[in-house]
């Protein structure tokens, strides 16, 4: 489904991604894991097309990034930390606008809307303007533009970030719902989330992945220095831990492209 | 085709859903009425030529104040990552929002076309002269429109896309008054530029392939080039 091959990213002097290469299988959910500044949103802004790679390829469904950016971009829906909402627009006019442009045939758009509006539980919103609801509402809204034209790749750049513990389950469950239709690549600071929904974990650090294994072996802990069982995060802090170097302090230091 | 008009409804929708479209047409209206009647009233001459350049002199002014949202909007609201990585063409985005206010702009200008038919109704104007400013005044209208898209996708900022916007308007509309410092091919040059070289013979019944040219030319040029801004995110 999704095949990374030594992609890197430079902006300017400043290296955000290096040689990342990973691959991923249909029906997979894997959870994304990196300190701030790691090049966790660029490695998504790359998959999205949103930017282009320095060098490396990406191929998703069989098309290359680089010579079917447009075909690419059809079979991904993409959530930005940020949900990209038109305030001003009602939840179903924003939704309908947003199946346009991603291309759902004319014939199927109300039922397109009719079925993500039941999924993300927007139904009684959907003739509210974006801009008063709540925030949990706005990103089920976000995710709900994001499934609408059925897309085979899902990626969602933080979707549970300033929520309250009811709304992050009730996005929880909306993304895991999602596995038996398409695979999903998701990005969060929460580790408890990862074990919540992903199968398997990638571990993004200085713009290179440096861990990815599935969440099970992980857990089960194979090194046998380490006391199982452990949990997510002490996976996670371990690894930062053990590998802080001068060069990723200064790479810190110039981590504002995230 | 079916992506540029779902982009050209959503921003027609975003600028009817906010205040803005409906002060702007007020306003524009009102001062072309009062402007009308006083120029008609002092000149007593059927002829609309002196209130297309009074209405080429507001549009200077109103036309930013419409265009500057256009990009900067979706640039600091985060929704251009959304129609960036929409399955849309850089091209598509840039016409479906050009198209949306060259919609609105032609709702303006056929407002205003009560004008011709008060000045039929009192006097035997030249029917021609008159049809020939309004398409005059409408390809300066959507020439001014595809300079404030432009400014506004270099920017996120909606204050200083409407600031460049001037800046370039102001510079092509008093471009003959510099003339008196340069002579040769540079006095030729500023008058060929000046939009107010264009219009006046549109306003006086003259339509030649070369005003023509500069509108459509100008318009083409200013979309390409916004066109180019988008590929290479020059507002980062």
């Amino acid at each position: 489904m999704l095949i990374v091959n030594q992609i890197s990213k430079h902006f300017g002097s400043f290296q955000a991604l290096d040689k990342v290469s990973f691959e991923m299988k249909k029906g997979d959910i894997v959870g994304l894991l990196g300190k701030n500044g790691a090049g966790k949103t660029t490695l998504m802004r790359i998959l999205t097309s949103f930017i282009a790679p320095s060098s490396g390829s990406v191929i998703i469904g069989g098309d290359d990034i680089n010579k079917h950016s447009l075909s690419i971009r059809q079979k991904i829906g993409y959530l930005p930390e940020k949900p990209p909402l038109y305030g001003d627009m009602t939840v179903q006019y924003y939704l309908k606008f947003a199946a346009e442009i991603k291309g759902v045939p004319k014939n199927k758009i109300l039922f397109q809307l009719a079925k993500v509006l039941e999924e993300c539980d927007l139904k009684q919103v959907k003739q509210k303007t974006i801009a008063t609801l709540s925030k949990g509402f706005k990103q089920r809204v976000g995710i709900a533009q994001a499934i609408i034209h059925e897309p085979k790749l899902l990626i969602l750049d933080e979707p549970t970030s300033g929520l309250d513990p009811i709304q992050i389950q009730q996005v929880l469950a909306l993304i895991k719902n999602q596995r038996d239709q398409r695979t999903v690549l998701l990005s969060t600071h929460s580790l408890t989330e990862i074990e919540q929904v992903a199968q398997r974990v990638l571990m993004i650090k200085s713009g290179q992945i440096v861990l990815d294994d599935l969440l099970d072996v992980l857990l089960k802990n194979k090194d046998t220095t380490h006391v199982p069982p452990l949990t997510l995060e002490q996976v996670f802090i371990n690894y930062h831990q053990s590998q802080a170097t001068v060069k990723e302090d200064t790479h810190n230091d110039n981590s504002g492209v995230e | 085709m079916n992506k540029i008009f779902a982009l050209t409804k959503k921003e027609l929708y975003g600028l009817f859903s906010s205040p803005i479209a409906y002060i702007i047409l007020i306003v524009m209206l009102s001062l072309f009425n009062v402007f009308f009647f006083l120029i008609i009233d002092q000149n007593a001459e059927v002829s609309l030529r002196d209130v297309f350049q009074l209405m080429e002199f507001m549009l200077v002014f109103f036309i930013p104040l419409l265009t500057m949202r256009l990009f900067s909007e979706e640039k600091a609201n985060g929704t251009m990552e959304f129609l960036l990585t929409a399955p849309l063409t850089h091209t598509m985005i840039v016409l479906g929002k050009y198209f949306s206010l060259l919609i609105f702009y032609t709702l303006l200008i056929g407002l205003t076309g009560i004008y011709y038919f008060i000045v039929e109704y009192y006097g035997e104007p030249d029917s021609l002269s008159m049809l020939s400013g309004y398409l005059g005044i409408w390809l300066e209208g959507a020439f001014f429109i595809a300079v404030g898209l432009l400014a506004s996708s270099w920017t996120s900022n909606q204050i200083i896309a409407a600031m460049v916007s001037y800046l370039i308007l102001f510079s092509l509309y008093f471009a003959t008054s510099f003339t008196q410092y340069v002579n040769g091919w540079a006095e030729h040059f500023l008058i060929q530029l000046s939009t107010h070289t264009h219009l006046e013979n549109f306003a006086i019944g003259i339509i030649t392939p070369s005003d023509v040219v500069y509108y459509l030319s100008g318009i083409v040029l200013c979309l390409v080039l916004t066109r180019l801004s988008i590929d290479n995110r020059l507002w980062h």
